[in-house]
């Protein structure tokens, strides 16, 4: 195996007196912090998924096995924070990825002010997370927010947005969805902006009106760009974390606990260490699980495509 | 004159709905960072006075120690954002350039740190920098800041040095020049724009953290900006219009940066994406 790695390394590479070493000394310092700081903890998370640690004594907890995940895995508050996980995601990524798409093609022709506009589309996704917490949370505020006047003035009453179980939810991802939208925005932008001409002029002489060049032309175009970015939104969501742990806490009345939200709550205010730890490695499983759904259909896709 | 057809009109004002609605928020954080107490209940006025504004900066400048939690996060900001970008222009580079046994796990890999949810990788990390002696200082803020974002600036160089034909460094390579000189005096400055890029997202990946900072951090001295603002949440002592001028003070930065950057940064972050 050496001696064939030795051949292509210097092939590659292409010159005469060079140590095959020289790749490592460029990636090494990288790759020994990622086992340092990030392969070393997630093993050790693992470890600890199978102990009964306590927070303040990590070191000393004994091993139970599968204790930790058999009793999730017949709790149904962990399936509720599932749940929670899977809603929150589902509306976040559909929101933005709705709201971006839709920016994206108002804005990529000739409008007055156009530059102004984009910059202010830009603005949320570069707001500070604490940021937006301050500000929805005085949003929502219950007897004085904008939110409860604007209802107020259209005759509904007043809300309990961060208050009301029934409402938590909806304040989260509004909050979250505004924040990050911008993002499928601009990646969408970007794409639109490679459109060959030539195909929008081709589908103008085969007479097709406008929406329909749009939809057979410039919507499979952007697909790839899509769904990446979905893949990416759709793995930031499920670990979303100060937004909704500063703006309810996980509540009203556990309404948005999501997973994430509940391993850190296990590990540093239940100082439960060995539980925090199970519950955030079946949150990985739920990542790796939509990552690799993801590869298979765009495998499946490409293969298609192909054809 | 030209005619404007009523679609185009639509058109401008469906989008000035939608920029209407991005920007609210920031527009309203500054609207209550310059109204004083006895405006905020019961109604805000769209238009604050500049009198009030006044005095409000000055109970903002003496009341809250936001200078200090500022200068706390640049510190963590600033060392996250260094001792990245040292490893991934290196890590960039190796990566574009070379062929290696490991190469692909280690492209994997990185991909895969975005999948981490901090709050597991949070807790072992704890138990590491407690037994380091390295909780309630910078140093273990920066350390846990760069395992989270040094992966997405490696990708950003790496496909920014991909963009740059192998022949230009070539005719280097062949006089003799070492590597490490055509990496720091041919490839940094062929791929600045990127860098620039990558380190603005390493910045306010230190800057914005709050999840380590509040963990990691006892002693409310060594409080960064995020945790210093996040304790205004559920206090009713501090005038909102303080918070909110405070906030804005820690917001700005950010959105000039992006806004200035943001070309870069989506290029970036979306071929890093689509090829990984």
């Amino acid at each position: 195996l050496s001696k064939q790695v030795r051949k292509k390394t210097r092939r590659y590479s292409g010159s005469v007196g060079e140590s095959r070493l020289m790749p490592y000394f460029f990636v090494g310092a990288a790759t020994i912090y990622l086992i340092l700081f990030t392969s070393i903890p997630l093993l050790r998370g693992f470890w600890f998924s199978f102990t009964d640690s306590l927070l303040l004594a990590p070191t000393e907890g004994n091993f139970i096995g599968f204790e930790n995940y058999r009793r999730y895995l017949t709790d149904s508050s962990f399936y509720s924070s599932l749940w929670t996980t899977i809603v929150y995601t589902f509306v976040v990524v559909v929101g933005a990825v709705s709201l971006g798409v839709i920016s994206a093609i108002a804005i990529n022709e000739k409008l007055p002010g156009r530059a102004i506009f984009r910059s202010m589309l830009t603005v949320p996704w570069a707001v500070p997370g604490v940021s937006v917490v301050l500000i929805y949370n005085w949003i929502y505020n219950y007897d004085s927010g904008v939110a409860n006047q604007a209802v107020q003035a259209l005759g509904m009453g007043q809300k309990g947005w961060l208050i009301d179980p029934s409402l938590g939810m909806f304040a989260v991802t509004f909050a979250s969805i505004w924040k990050v939208f911008p993002f499928i925005m601009l990646v969408v932008l970007a794409a639109l902006q490679s459109v060959p001409e030539e195909l929008r002029e081709a589908s103008k002489v085969d007479g097709a009106d406008r929406f329909s060049a749009f939809k057979t032309v410039v919507i499979p175009h952007l697909m790839p760009t899509i769904r990446v970015a979905s893949l990416l939104m759709t793995i930031w969501s499920i670990r979303r974390f100060e937004i909704i742990y500063l703006l309810t806490g996980g509540g009203p009345s556990g309404a948005t606990n999501t997973i994430v939200i509940n391993v850190y709550k296990q590990a540093f205010e239940s100082s439960e260490l060995g539980r925090a730890a199970a519950l955030g490695i079946l949150g990985l499983l739920l990542s790796l699980s939509v990552t690799i759904v993801y590869f298979a259909v765009d495998r499946k896709n490409a293969k298609r495509d192909s054809l | 004159m030209k005619k404007v057809s009523p679609t185009k009109i639509f058109r401008w004002i469906f989008v000035f709905v939608l920029a209407s609605f991005a920007i609210f928020p920031i527009y309203w954080m500054y609207n209550t960072s310059l109204t004083p107490v006895g405006g905020l209940f019961g109604g805000q006025n769209l238009i604050p006075r500049v009198q009030d504004s006044l005095q409000i900066f000055n109970v903002f400048f003496t009341e809250v120690p936001i200078w200090r939690w500022l200068r706390n996060s640049a510190v963590v900001a600033l060392g996250t954002t260094l001792s990245s970008l040292a490893m991934a222009v290196l890590a960039g580079y190796g990566l574009s350039r070379f062929r290696f046994f490991g190469k692909g796990l280690l492209g994997f890999s990185l991909f895969a740190t975005q999948m981490l949810p901090e709050a597991l990788l949070i807790v072992p990390m704890y138990a590491l920098f407690m037994s380091l002696g390295l909780l309630n200082g910078f140093s273990g803020l920066i350390l846990a800041n760069t395992a989270f974002v040094m992966p997405v600036a490696v990708w950003i160089i790496k496909s920014a040095m991909d963009g740059i034909p192998y022949e230009i460094e070539e005719a280097a390579r062949v006089d003799g020049t070492p590597r490490l000189a055509v990496l720091t005096q041919i490839m940094m400055p062929l791929t600045a724009p990127s860098i620039a890029a990558a380190s603005v997202i390493l910045f306010f990946d230190g800057w914005n953290d709050f999840l380590f900072a509040s963990t990691f951090i006892s002693s409310s001295e060594k409080w960064l900006a995020t945790v210093g603002l996040a304790s205004f949440l559920g206090e009713f002592v501090t005038p909102l219009a303080t918070v909110f001028s405070a906030a804005l003070v820690f917001t700005i930065p950010a959105i000039l940066f992006f806004l200035i950057m943001q070309r870069q940064i989506i290029s970036g972050l979306t071929s890093g994406s689509v090829k990984g």
